[in-house]
């Protein structure tokens, strides 16, 4: 009587293919869930109060207080959360619902929103870097 | 004429903006809201790196009717993205039990949206609570 033995379809030197979606997926709750609970806030304070001096010293909006947010640690890793997952959000959504309407190539669609949501961000990083400290 | 002709169920070219389909269209655009704002605070980094003369013009541009009218639309977004993220939320966690019993979608919804209501209101505290300070 012959015995089967029963091989896993991968070997073990060989990694299993691994999908890099659960990454886009992260930034794209990230940005979702941060945007969900402080968006509508963040929206009336840099769109409407603090320009205008609405309810608060119109001097906060200030070159040098604004500066000085953005050279704090603090001020800059907040700055960077929401505008890079901000876009990494909005490309998730952007990209499955291009490919849902079959508005065109695959690769051409990650390029058009993967693509720019990771320029966008590397540009957030060399601004906030530039900025110093 | 045996060649395989398998049915295609025909469906408009633009199903995405009639009806069933056009709540997850308008869901999914939200997000593109909330890219855009994100867009406008990059500017403002740009700005900002480029020196006071470029940050006056940014200020200046935050404060014309045009930017009223775009804040507006885009918080309108913003608020349809909360409202839509939190409905979702009872199907993109793991199942809430509370004593044995299944906590009811619409309920961790609610709370879902009080808890945002209420960061959202604590940030604007904080920032009045700053402005007084200084």
């Amino acid at each position: 009587m012959r015995t089967n033995v029963v091989r896993p379809a991968v070997s073990h030197h060989a990694a299993p293919k691994r999908s890099v979606a659960p990454v886009f997926w992260l930034l794209f709750g990230a940005g979702g869930m941060l945007s969900a609970l402080f968006g509508p806030a963040l929206i009336i304070l840099t769109g409407f109060v603090l320009p205008n001096g609405w309810g608060l010293p119109a001097s906060l909006a200030d070159f040098s207080h604004v500066l000085g947010f953005v050279r704090h640690p603090i001020g800059k890793l907040v700055v960077l959360a929401v505008i890079a997952l901000f876009f990494w959000h909005g490309a998730e959504r952007l990209f499955l619902t291009l490919k849902d309407m079959r508005a065109g190539a695959l690769p051409v669609l990650r390029l058009m929103t993967y693509g720019v949501a990771a320029v966008l961000t590397l540009l957030t990083i060399a601004l906030l870097l530039a900025i110093g400290f | 004429m045996s060649e395989r002709r398998p049915f295609h169920r025909p469906q408009p070219r633009r199903w995405w903006a009639h009806k069933p389909y056009l709540a997850y269209t308008l869901r999914e655009l939200s997000g593109v809201a909330v890219a855009l704002y994100g867009a406008i605070l990059l500017a403002g980094l740009i700005c900002l790196w480029r020196g006071p003369a470029a940050y006056a013009i940014y200020l200046r541009m935050l404060r014309s009717d045009a930017s009223l009218v775009v804040h507006l639309v885009l918080l309108a977004g913003m608020l349809w993205h909360v409202l839509t993220w939190f409905q979702i939320l009872p199907k993109t966690m793991p199942k809430l039990i509370v004593r044995g019993r299944q906590v009811p979608p619409r309920k961790v919804t609610a709370i879902a949206l009080l808890v945002a209501v209420v960061c959202s209101a604590a940030l604007l505290v904080v920032a009045v609570a700053i402005g007084v300070r200084s």
